[in-house]
């Protein structure tokens, strides 16, 4: 204790403290469970730079993780229905960019899809035209009908050039009417009419997935592919 | 240092550690889980001591630390003086109200002194003595000049001098 603050007073209240104040021992239990604590195993060494190193991998993954290949469907023709359904919601979300009417815009639609439309639907009692317009899917060029229902669904029957990879599933069709027998594909949430009309692969869409809609679809489908005739202009 | 070696070592001090924590807590239970927290913090960071140091006060101050983290939320806020110390007669940490759940009973009134100073100069009565430790090392556990531990011990000692002669009087 320091000399100059420390007078007899000081120092006979230092030793009754430290003779008189309670010490109090630590209960049993408590240094028991330090010593159980201490016992414990111990992570083997080499954990902690494996944790680490799998750590470090994970975060390269998920920073290369943009770059990386995606794995796109083995089947083309699946490839093609994700690009025609991706279209069709664009479509449902922000309206056609570049909206004609038809027959009237049907030699300029003609010009710029490499499509030419015969005979086109143009809607009935059950399916109202809204618009055509030219597309760009799967590196082709193309040409989309949109039609909506009287139920409010957005109908999208879309044109392209049928490439030789495209090919008819036969697990995957549906005979309708008796007489047409279109592949039926599914993709995130949408449902997709696919079929071949001589040189052009023909796909119609819409978000009608329960069997009632299903139904009607057939119906849909019916009625556009009689209607419409489309083949390759030049 | 070896950790088992580190642990038995650390262990030796349990008893003045568990003395501690219930002059600061006043509350057996709560010196249990502070001291328990001490140990735990000491063997998570056994690779921060610096071998030839001081164990001891190395741990004691941990326990401080720990202490004054965990339960410097639970008081209220008060005006501290220049040298640090709050300048009146109650105690820093916890009030002395027994109506607490396990809260420790004052035997005599040295202990029931004791327990008014704060906690600055409860710690350095404690540590230098009833612990007998030199001040360079109660100066290492408060972080502060050794000056200061020496000013707080008189100061302390001058305030338990005022308070027991209130209870004579009583």
């Amino acid at each position: 204790m320091s000399d100059e603050l420390r007078g007899p007073e000081d120092d006979a209240l230092g030793r009754r403290l430290a003779a008189e104040l309670p010490r109090y021992t630590a209960p049993a239990r408590l240094r028991v469970g330090l010593v159980a604590a201490t016992d414990r195993p111990r992570r083997p060494v080499w954990l902690a730079p494996l944790i680490a190193a799998a750590a470090t991998a994970l975060a390269l993954v998920l920073f290369m993780l943009p770059v990386l290949p995606r794995i796109v469907p083995a089947d083309p023709v699946q490839q093609v229905v994700r690009a025609v359904v991706n279209e069709h919601s664009r479509v449902l979300m922000w309206d056609a960019r570049q909206p004609k009417i038809i027959p009237g815009d049907l030699p300029w639609l003609s010009h710029e899809t490499g499509i030419d439309l015969q005979r086109a639907f143009v809607g009935d009692d059950r399916l109202t035209f809204v618009s055509a317009e030219p597309v760009y899917l799967t590196r082709q060029r193309g040409l989309a009908v949109h039609y909506r229902d009287v139920d409010g669904h957005l109908v999208s029957y879309i044109m392209l050039p049928a490439e030789p990879t495209f090919t008819m599933n036969e697990g995957d069709r549906v005979a309708i009417a008796g007489r047409w027998r279109p592949m039926l594909k599914r993709d995130g949430g949408f449902v997709t009419w696919v079929w071949r009309q001589g040189d052009v692969a023909c796909f119609l869409v819409s978000d009608m997935v329960s069997q009632d809609d299903l139904e009607r679809f057939k119906d849909y489908f019916v009625r556009v592919r009689v209607a419409t005739e489309p083949t390759i202009a030049y | 240092m070896a950790d088992a070696d580190f642990q038995r070592q650390a262990l030796q001090h349990l008893d003045a550690l568990y003395n501690f924590a219930v002059y600061l807590t006043r509350n057996p239970p709560e010196a249990d889980d502070l001291v328990q927290e001490t140990y735990l913090r000491a063997f998570r960071f056994s690779h921060r001591f610096q071998p030839g140091t001081h164990l001891r006060a190395w741990l004691f101050q941990i326990l401080r630390n720990t202490f004054l983290t965990f339960y410097r939320l639970r008081e209220r806020e008060t005006a501290i003086a220049e040298d640090g110390v709050p300048d009146w007669d109650v105690p820093m940490f916890h009030d002395t109200s027994t109506d607490e759940g396990g809260a420790l009973e004052a035997h005599t009134d040295l202990e029931r002194a004791m327990r008014r100073l704060p906690e600055e100069f409860r710690t350095v009565l404690l540590l230098a003595e009833v612990e007998g430790m030199p001040l360079e090392e109660v100066a290492r556990v408060m972080a502060c000049p050794v000056g200061t531990v020496k000013s707080r011990i008189f100061r302390a000692k001058e305030r338990l001098r005022g308070l027991l002669k209130d209870y004579e009087k009583k």
